[in-house]
């Protein structure tokens, strides 16, 4: 129960702080009044596109937003995590819990917090582009409302988890270290975006949905892209679905435990960056 | 269950790398006892406090408790922690920060409210209770970090440098709070560079160097096997008498003035007993070498040997 504890510390920490009050109430909200003036403004009659955005255009943003959001929330945990090894602070965390319940609760309170941004972004968005089209949430199916929360979750939690990774393992923000590429390979698919909506169904965008750093940019492509691709294609079936969740669940543990192990190392090596042969040895290993 | 041993460590031994950091090192500390845990910089310290708080574990040997026989480590809800580098969470609120380490120590969250107040109460810092940890100045925050050791009324509270930072008023506050720890029957580990406080508390002392114990037992009882008693002595009279005295060893003398040691087996009051009666003895100190000078030959002798 240790675990909530530090999940729920985290989370509310990072929610009282300025910096979140500003990024999730007051820049969407500065954002969507300055749109909405603007075409008062123009005197712009609102819904000019009659049409609705095509599913893939849907698809394409929400995989944008995801990793947007999922990119600033893990920067934030990689902040997290440095501090927590500079601070010292952590010795006697450390006397109280284990460097696994520490991680993991740092990594997903700072998740959640990333989530909550995301989301009002979202819903800012949603209200702009409501300005423009005729846009309404009915085109979205049960797979959509079941799937889309699942990866967004599961998502931002990797991809936090890998962050916080390379934050266990750098000496300060300056060090990037060999390490701090990881944090960009679950962005790869996205240069594939547009082979991926051609041809959704291709075996080789199957494959790389069940990988798990790109299970979310993947799946969140196809599922928008089917609909709109060639005679034919069938929708994503639900088992594939359900076997790329698995895997991404899957994968997000191992990266939390990972991220733990090196974490244990890192935090009694605070003047170290560790290379690329060490950071594998400390995943593997952890401290004892 | 004043003997109960909270903490007994047996031929534990460490090592990084290539480098022994720890060599099977045994001791233990019991109820309502405090041990002086001393060793130079990089001795060890460091290293074998982490193994006893399970933040990594020993390569062999083993630690247990009398309070939990299934850890390979002294319990961590039953044991209080100060790290010797001070560090909070800068941006935490100091009574909510205090909360969640009680927390984390297994009380409810009222509970640790509670007691947190109460003790920011006896430190004087009821005021900043609702501010930043980061407005605190360094000796504050070092008395809030104490406050999180100890919150949870562990049996085991491990103090690396409790004292460094305080002022003298503090410091003696500190004092009287780790001896109210004892008498509560919290068994104490205290670690310092700091020998005066450590003469002043400890009931048991434990040197350490190069990762092996040099040194282990009851403060009395070190002091009496390293000690021979040195004597100032200011007098009026002939010093020749001085001479006539058994199991004394004459150091410097001048007129009216002597510096004496006294071999192992006389006892000071013997000393007395048997000074020369034509003497008239002005002022008398009698005292043993202080810890710090043991500290320093045992630590000496150690490097001669190796």
């Amino acid at each position: 129960m240790k675990l909530r504890k530090i999940i729920r510390w985290e989370f509310t920490e990072n929610v009282r702080s300025k910096q979140f009050t500003i990024m999730t109430i007051l820049l969407p909200a500065i954002v969507g009044l300055a749109v909405f003036a603007a075409t008062r403004a123009l005197g712009a009659d609102a819904k000019q596109m009659a049409e609705p955005p095509p599913p893939v255009i849907v698809g394409i943003f929400l995989a944008i937003i995801l990793y947007l959001g999922a990119f600033m929330s893990g920067v934030m945990t990689m902040y997290g995590v440095m501090k927590e090894k500079q601070s010292r602070a952590v010795e006697m965390m450390l006397s109280s819990v284990s460097a696994w319940e520490l991680m993991t609760g740092k990594m997903i309170g700072l998740g959640l917090s990333g989530l909550i941004q995301v989301t009002a972004w979202a819903v800012t968005a949603y209200f702009v582009a409501g300005l423009f089209f005729p846009v309404s949430l009915a085109s979205l199916s049960l797979v959509h409302w079941i799937s889309y929360p699942l990866y967004f979750i599961l998502g931002f939690l990797f991809i936090g988890s890998i962050f916080g990774t390379v934050g266990a393992s750098i000496k300060d923000i300056h060090s990037g270290g060999a390490v701090g590429f990881a944090g960009m390979i679950p962005y790869l698919p996205m240069l594939f975006t547009a082979l991926i909506v051609q041809k959704p169904d291709a075996l080789w965008v199957r494959i790389a949905g069940f990988i798990p750093p790109f299970v979310p940019s993947v799946m969140l492509l196809r599922i928008g892209a089917t609909p709109l691709a060639s005679e034919g294609t069938r929708f994503v079936p639900a088992w594939e679905i359900g076997v790329s969740l698995v895997s991404l669940a899957i994968g997000t543990f191992l990266m939390m435990r990972f991220a733990a192990k090196v974490f244990e190392v890192g935090m009694l090596m605070t003047g170290k960056t560790a290379s690329l042969r060490e950071l594998w040895r400390w995943g593997r290993r952890g401290a004892s | 269950m004043r003997d109960e041993c909270i903490l007994e460590v047996d031929r534990i031994d460490k090592s990084f790398e290539s480098v022994r950091a720890v060599d099977a090192v045994s001791f233990s500390v019991r109820r309502g006892e405090i041990l002086g845990f001393l060793g130079p910089n990089g001795a060890g310290k460091t290293t074998t406090i982490r193994m006893i708080l399970g933040i990594f574990n020993p390569d062999a040997g083993t630690i247990r408790s009398s309070l939990d026989s299934s850890t390979r480590h002294a319990p961590k809800e039953r044991t209080g922690y100060l790290p010797e580098e001070r560090g909070l969470y800068g941006d935490a609120r100091v009574l909510d920060l205090l909360a969640y380490f009680g927390e984390l120590k297994g009380l409810k969250r009222d509970e640790a409210r509670d007691r947190g107040r109460q003790w920011l109460d006896r430190f004087d810092l009821s005021e900043w209770e609702k501010k930043k940890v980061d407005k605190l100045s360094k000796g504050m925050q070092q008395k809030v970090q104490f406050i999180a050791a100890v919150l949870h009324r562990p049996d085991l509270v491990v103090l690396d440098e409790p004292f460094s930072g305080l002022d003298p008023v503090n410091q003696d506050l500190l004092k009287e709070i780790i001896r109210d720890l004892r008498k509560d029957g919290t068994a104490v580990l205290l670690s310092s560079h700091q020998m005066n406080r450590v003469e002043e508390l400890c009931d048991w002392i434990f040197l350490i160097h190069r990762g092996r114990r040099v040194l282990y037992g009851e403060l009395d009882a070190i002091k009496e096997a390293h000690g021979v008693h040195t004597v100032q002595l200011r007098f009026r009279g002939d010093e020749a008498s001085l001479h006539g005295l058994t199991g004394v060893t004459i150091g410097d003398v001048e007129v009216g003035r002597a510096t004496l040691e006294l071999s192992p087996e006389v006892t000071p009051d013997e000393f007395v007993r048997h000074l020369p009666a034509e003497l008239e003895v002005l002022a008398l100190h009698v005292d043993r070498p202080p810890l710090h000078d043991i500290f320093v030959e045992t630590i000496g002798d150690d490097d001669e040997a190796s």
